[in-house]
């Protein structure tokens, strides 16, 4: 805590100096008269100034999603009386107060504890830190302010609103441990997918009576196993669309949320690739636990603004596993992960594409040079995203406001169309 | 208001003196208002002596000593921490209702009390303006005190 002096005690001070030496040298005691109010004043104010004694900590809710109401409370303890106190939490962006008071002044008598109750609202994911708050004491005649802040202040972590998944992308291969995808091959499942005539060591269970009878010799049913499967969602992070309260970033993130709940709900194994001025990479897992590993992570996801051109040579083997479903979300901005992206499906990865759309975010301008060039970036774009699919990628436009099912309906249709033109 | 009337006070003097200590506080008035709009406290302290100056040049300049001085002065105080609490004031602060309660009785008594305090120097001024030796020492080592008390905040 620092105290100083306010500009009103100089201010008396310097009045109290000076009208006492003009009476002096004027020789008049209506002078005095007039300065005595002043002097008084300073005198009472050196003598009731002292510093504040005081304990203050902030608790909030730790975790919340995005348009929650999240508590926040102030205690503040007096060891010794406070004629004023001024209490100021500052907010950051994505936070925004909700109901209560983001700036109070109350008093405390000695031995009093006060408990301040603010409640905000999360307008954006991501890892908030709440603060500083800042406390500033005045005494009596407000000739003294203290003024500090606490040290420590809470984090808050603001989990994404995820949209209602009913259908997903099914990857084109399978993994080896059970799960709720069908697989392409034929093992033990309950899955209905052949019939072949009796081998030795076929199980007894497998035998189909009717084909067996209809054909007097001993068939058995063969089956698709339930297998799960590898899913890597991959951000691109190198750039963004920003518009006033949301951007291409935002949407992704959202959208990655509810992919990766949708595939961690069907026990596939989920890994997550952050593409952009800083790499960063989960490496596969399922299971609740990496849920949370994927969703806060995404909250540490922002564009970091790099001239660095990275390729993905530089993401660990482990965190592509082949026959991995690749689900990229990407504006589709910059060309460094529009290349990753087309490395990746040269590899042979199962590569899919949400174009976040970062047109809506901008505006057709209206001069006539200016309006041309918009006109031929969209076109860019059409063609970009048709680059990518006659290299085999499914990619469909998403914009904010349609549901995250439609766009991924599009991909479900091209990859479906896609393979049986494979064949 | 309180400068205003101040001002009015000091012009009350009828002749070509009055007008000038008028004119002296009428400046301290327009340098207060120009502090208040422009939320400028070194304003405040300059409103308050002009005020003060436009008061001595106006009256104190009889033999007999003013008996309204111990107002004069409580008012200029009265004026000065109206000033700076306005200045001071933020309205996206909430202040509890009992805080500016307890801010407002705190400056009537100051100000109550500084009148009184006021008034007896002025009584005893009065009654020993002739024994000038020992109010010249009090008045000499009260300005020396208040110098000193600026040095040390300048420090």
């Amino acid at each position: 805590m620092t105290r100083r002096a306010s500009s009103k005690l100089g201010a008396y001070a310097a009045l109290s100096a000076f009208g006492l030496v003009a009476a002096l040298v004027l020789g008049r005691p209506e002078i005095v008269a007039l300065t005595a109010p002043f002097l008084l004043a300073v005198c009472a104010g050196l003598a009731l100034g002292a510093s504040p004694r005081f304990a203050a900590e902030i608790d909030a809710d730790e975790r919340a999603v995005e348009g929650d109401e999240i508590g926040v409370r102030i205690t503040l303890t007096a060891l010794a009386p406070i004629d004023r106190l001024d209490v100021f939490v500052r907010l950051p962006p994505g936070l925004r107060v909700a109901r209560g008071q983001q700036a109070r002044s109350l008093r405390l008598a000695r031995g009093e504890r006060r408990e301040l109750e603010l409640t905000v609202r999360a307008e954006r994911w991501g890892a908030h830190s709440l603060g500083p708050v800042y406390l500033r004491t005045h005494d009596p005649l407000g000739l003294f302010a203290t003024e500090g802040m606490l040290a420590r202040t809470p984090e808050i972590r603001v989990y994404p609103r995820e949209d209602t998944l009913r259908r997903i992308l099914q990857p084109r291969e399978t993994q080896v441990f059970s799960g709720s995808e069908v697989a392409r091959h034929k093992g033990e499942g309950i899955e209905f997918a052949d019939m072949r005539p009796w081998a030795p060591g076929d199980p007894l269970k497998r035998v189909n009576w009717r084909a067996t009878a209809r054909r007097g010799e001993v068939w058995v049913n063969e089956s698709h196993p339930e297998r799960n499967t590898d899913v890597i969602l991959f951000v691109d992070s190198f750039a963004e669309a920003r518009g006033q309260d949301a951007s291409t970033l935002d949407l992704a993130v959202r959208a990655t949320a509810a992919l990766a709940d949708a595939y961690i709900g069907r026990r596939d194994r989920v890994g997550l690739i952050s593409f952009g001025g800083i790499l960063r990479w989960l490496e596969p897992g399922m299971g609740t636990v990496q849920l949370y590993r994927i969703v806060d992570a995404l909250l540490d996801t922002q564009i970091i603004l790099s001239y660095y051109w990275t390729g993905i040579d530089l993401i660990p083997q482990r965190t592509l596993p082949p026959n991995a479903l690749v689900i990229a979300l990407s504006p589709l901005l910059d060309a460094r992960s529009v290349d990753a992206l087309l490395d990746l499906r040269a590899r042979g990865h199962d590569l899919c594409v949400l174009d976040v759309s970062p047109v809506p975010f901008t505006t057709r301008p209206s001069s006539s040079v200016d309006a041309v060039a918009y006109d031929i970036w969209i076109l860019r774009r059409d063609a970009l995203r048709h680059r990518l699919q006659r290299a085999g990628v499914a990619v469909a436009e998403w914009r904010e406001g349609i549901p995250l099912q439609a766009a991924v309906e599009e991909v479900r249709a091209f990859r479906r169309h896609a393979r049986v033109a494979r064949v | 208001m309180t400068l205003a009337a101040l001002t009015a006070y000091a012009f009350s003097g009828g002749d070509a003196v009055a007008s000038a200590g008028g004119g002296l506080a009428a400046a301290g008035t327009l340098a207060l208002v120009a502090g208040l709009l422009l939320r400028f406290p070194v304003a405040v302290p300059w409103a308050v002596l002009l005020v003060g100056a436009g008061y001595v040049v106006a009256h104190v300049h009889h033999s007999v000593v003013d008996g309204w001085a111990a107002v004069v002065g409580g008012a200029l105080l009265l004026a000065a921490e109206l000033a700076f609490w306005s200045i001071g004031s933020d309205r996206r602060i909430h202040e509890e209702r009992g805080l500016v309660l307890r801010q407002s009785l705190t400056m009537v008594v100051l100000v109550v009390t500084a009148a009184l305090v006021s008034f007896v120097l002025v009584g005893a001024a009065a009654v020993s303006a002739t024994s000038g030796l020992l109010l010249t020492a009090i008045g000499v080592a009260a300005a020396v005190g208040a110098v000193a008390v600026v040095l040390r905040l300048v420090r």
